[in-house]
């Protein structure tokens, strides 16, 4: 009589929850770490960290057999939508176990002699799981698993005809499919750790042969609940540790060596086998922006039973609470590689507000390359420090978004990041207020696409439109306008001889003189439109409008003082308890030393002492430009009027209700 | 009618800014009154109420008594003019100690503008501007000495009559128009003073710091000086 009582197991497992992947290999426990379609079916609800497309490829080998070689074990695909939604499915034709009792012959009388060999197999070549965010950091996830259980009963008979006898061979085969529904739920309540819970076996619809020998090899469908963690007290290192009801667990440790590499290790225990120590792990990975490989290697303490072969009074099934790591498995070492693609990716930083400062006034709109136009704030969303930058556009009146400095945010941190704005000469154009679409954009490093999007409404003024600020009201001066430029000349040319004779440092005195002169009975003051924001005209336009209130005329009379080289400066009075009689007038800087005073007026106080922007102190001219239209005489005198009353005798400029403001 | 609105105000807050009256209350020879920013000396007559904006001079033979109306003591001063003075209203006053640093401080930077500091827009600025104009016309008068030594006779006054904040701004104001004054010991004598008076112990020290350099210091002054100059320290100790 010849009998055999081992169990082969033929080829070796391979899993179904938790250690496909060689990083998940690696780490040894890996449930509380899903974040993308690796090992998906571990926890589902760490599918919702995924980018878009996520995929990923693995291959295994079991070293120390006797012809080892890479198998495929199986691949995954993931995608993410709607932002807080994701689907994963999972092919994996290698995640099969297959046990072969070798046949026991016997000798029997001739009328009935037979024999069988069995082999069962099982394996989980299928998965799909979805989840869903409900909170930032809260997530939970719904996976189901087809598992297929097969016993082939191989019957050898010896068929005794006449005097010919011979053996056949016949094959009963028995299969059971069942569906096997898991749930877990993932939390973060601060960006260091995550927490995460799963029952499996939660629900199974099962189909197939019953009363069969599969009954005898049935594998255990009792829910098991399973819990763990992950921590990172740093950027760059992290723990995991995880426990099932069936007394299994593991724990972890991730360190990310620069360059992109990571470095791992683990151990595993199984408290219904002696010793419960059972394995330890190590493994390494490289990755770099949507693409990461991954080596892992997973050994076996206990040589004896983990040598890929059991006694069949030993072998049980209800131990096969996971195809992957078992009492029966072998030593393995698993290589896998993970891509990702489409036009989204996992988010580092999220928008959570964004605010406008106020309205965009087109001809002060160049300090906005510097002084922000509004803010956005900014969440790290990320389990690592991130530099995030953000940018505004405004189709038609940016040519490129203008991206702000970066700001470095701590994980789970919040940043007002300024939003600056370039824009074009196009806003210049706009003759009426309009009320615009802006695409404000934040993205993280390393990444170099966005991570996230929003948009807010911006009010851009008309191009004449000025805040009421008499810092921003020299930017309407515009002393290069051909039409400044072509009066101020034409002007010049015309009182040629009478400028000839001029003592060479009252040129400028003179020039001014005859400037202002020709506006002589020539101007008439108009008081601004009704809008929503005080009208300033361009130099331009107050020349061919003739017309104008306090700012049109300071800005022309600046501008077509300027063109022909004189420094101006602007003189905002706001009288205390006053504001609505605010008024501005200018200051013209002659260029003549104060030594010299006497050449332009016996009464010093119609001038002013001031150093230019060289740091010389000359004669400064104030002129009320209101006036301008009497002649530049009584422009200067009013102006200088009004300079002593407020200045001098009200210390206006002293007790802050007079502004200068140097336009040059 | 913008304009004269503006002016009202201005009026308005001159005369709040002051407060006080000035009448005329006695004259003697050739006086006279030139009104704000006018160019033109008008005769003063006993009785004229004088505005903040006036300007007296007095000539070679005249001379004035002012009654000052001070309206937040109620007190009433006189202040006598003597021959060759020019005077402004506006600086028979008090200035308080905040208001004279502020000024003092707008003397050293005459360019105090409000030039948008912190919005970052610094355009590059050539910085060299060529086109002198090589053909220009006879050169400037410089102005009139005399004109300049009445304007310190008036500072004189408002020294002698205890108003040293405003004795400090004009005498730095004639400095500025008239340089050659500040070489002479006695004007720089009669800043430190007032600086000292209205309470400037350091701009007072440095004052008399600088006079010690003076060229052709007689003893006498070398010795007040250095006086002052111990006597300041040893109060700031």
């Amino acid at each position: 009589m010849l009998s055999c009582t081992m169990v082969t197991m033929h080829p070796v497992p391979t899993s179904a929850q938790s250690l496909i992947d060689a990083r998940a290999l690696g780490l040894g426990a890996y449930f509380p770490l899903v974040r993308d379609s690796r090992e998906f079916s571990a926890n589902p609800a760490g599918l919702v960290n995924i980018r878009d497309w996520d995929l990923s490829l693995t291959t295994y080998i079991n070293p120390g057999t006797a012809s080892p070689g890479f198998v495929f074990h199986g691949m995954t695909l993931g995608k993410r939508f709607f932002g807080d939604e994701a689907l994963a499915l999972r092919y994996a034709p290698g995640s099969s176990i297959r046990f072969v009792i070798p046949p026991v012959l016997s000798l029997g009388d001739a009328s009935t002699p037979q024999s069988n060999d069995r082999e069962i197999a099982y394996d989980e070549q299928f998965a799909v799981a979805y989840a869903h965010r409900f909170l930032p950091g809260l997530s939970a996830g719904i996976g189901a698993r087809l598992r297929r259980e097969e016993v082939t009963d191989t019957r050898y008979q010896i068929v005794i005809r006449d005097t010919l006898s011979y053996p056949t061979a016949t094959h009963a085969t028995f299969t059971d499919h069942a569906w096997l529904l898991d749930a877990s739920v993932m939390w973060q309540p601060f960006p260091a750790l995550t927490v995460s819970a799963a029952g499996r076996n939660l629900v199974w619809w099962r189909t197939g042969d019953a009363g069969s020998p599969l009954a005898d090899y049935a594998l255990p469908t009792t829910p098991v609940a399973e819990a763990g963690f992950a921590y990172a007290p740093d950027a760059r290192f992290l723990i995991s540790g995880e426990l099932a009801t069936t007394g299994t667990g593991g724990a972890g440790v991730e360190w990310l060596v620069p360059f992109g590499l990571a470095v791992r290790g683990g151990v595993r225990w199984d408290t219904r086998v002696a010793p419960a120590f059972d394995a330890i792990s190590f493994g390494i990975g490289w990755s770099y922006e949507f693409f990461a490989v991954d080596a892992g290697y997973l050994k076996y303490i206990d040589r004896q039973r983990h040598n890929g072969s059991s006694t069949v009074s030993t072998f049980d099934p209800a131990l096969l609470t996971d195809l992957d790591i078992h009492p029966y498995a072998l030593d393995r070492v698993a290589l896998s590689a993970r891509a990702v693609f489409g036009s989204t990716r996992q988010s580092l930083a999220r928008i959570e507000e964004v605010t406008v400062f106020g309205s965009i006034y087109p001809a002060s709109s160049e300090i906005l390359a510097y002084k922000p136009v509004g803010a956005v704030r900014v969440r790290n969303i990320s389990a690592r420090p991130i530099n995030a930058r953000a940018s505004l556009f405004v189709e038609r009146f940016m040519d490129t978004p203008t991206e702000s400095p970066a700001t470095y945010i701590v994980p789970g941190a919040a940043a007002d990041i300024p939003l600056m704005a370039v824009f074009n000469e196009q806003v210049k154009k706009l003759t009426a207020l309009s009320v615009r679409e802006g695409d404000v954009s934040v993205s993280a490093s390393p990444a170099e696409s966005y991570d996230d999007r929003s948009q807010t409404r911006l009010v851009i003024m008309g191009r004449n439109a000025w805040d009421g600020d008499s810092r921003t009201l020299r930017f309407f001066v515009t002393p290069d306008d051909p039409a400044v430029l072509r009066y101020s000349r034409d002007v010049l040319l015309e009182h040629g001889d009478s400028l000839r004779n001029v003592a060479g440092m009252l040129e400028r005195f003179a020039k001014a003189r005859v400037l202002i002169n020709s506006f002589a009975g020539r101007l008439l003051y108009i008081n601004d439109p009704k809008l929503t924001a005080d009208y300033v005209q361009y130099p331009a336009e107050t020349l061919q409008l003739r017309g104008g209130d306090c700012d049109d005329f300071t800005v022309c009379f600046a501008a077509l003082l300027s063109s022909i080289g004189l420094s101006t400066a602007f003189v905002d009075v706001v009288p205390p308890g006053h504001p609505d009689n605010s008024h501005i007038f200018m200051l013209c800087d002659t260029g003549v030393e104060p030594r010299y005073g006497a050449s332009i007026a016996d009464n010093p106080k119609r001038y002013v002492v001031r150093r230019n922007a060289a740091g010389v102190e000359t004669l400064w001219l104030p002129l009320e430009t209101t006036v301008a239209a009497r002649g530049f005489d009584e422009a200067w005198t009013a102006g200088a009027q009004e300079y002593f009353d407020d200045v001098e005798v009200g210390l206006g400029l002293v007790k802050g209700w007079v502004h200068i403001v140097d336009v040059n | 009618m913008k304009q004269l609105v503006i002016l009202a105000v201005a009026l308005l807050l001159s005369t709040g800014a002051r407060g006080d009256g000035i009448t005329v209350q006695k004259i003697a020879g050739d006086v006279r009154v030139r009104q704000g920013v006018t160019e033109v000396w008008n005769t003063v007559t006993t009785g004229d109420a004088l505005r903040p904006h006036d300007t007296i001079r007095t000539g070679p033979d005249g001379t004035a008594v002012l009654v000052v109306h001070v309206e937040a003591s109620g007190a009433t001063k006189r202040v006598a003019l003597p021959a060759r003075v020019i005077v402004d209203m506006s600086d028979i006053r008090d200035l308080s100690q905040e208001d004279l640093m502020l000024k003092l401080a707008m003397e050293k930077v005459r360019a105090s503008s409000d030039q948008w500091k912190n919005d970052g827009l610094h355009l590059p600025n050539a910085a060299v501007v060529h086109g002198e104009d090589r053909a220009a016309g006879p050169p400037a008068k410089e102005n009139d000495g005399q004109v300049g030594q009445l304007l310190l006779n008036g500072v004189r006054v408002l020294f002698d009559n205890g108003f040293y904040a405003t004795t400090v701004l004009r005498v730095l104001e004639v400095f500025r128009m008239y340089p050659a004054f500040s070489a002479h010991f006695d004007n720089r004598l009669l800043l430190a003073q007032a600086m000292e008076r209205a309470n400037l112990k350091g701009e007072a020290l440095a004052e008399y710091g600088a006079m010690s350099h003076l060229e052709g210091l007689t003893l006498s002054q070398s010795r007040l000086v250095d006086a002052r100059l111990e006597a300041l320290r040893a109060d700031r100790r």
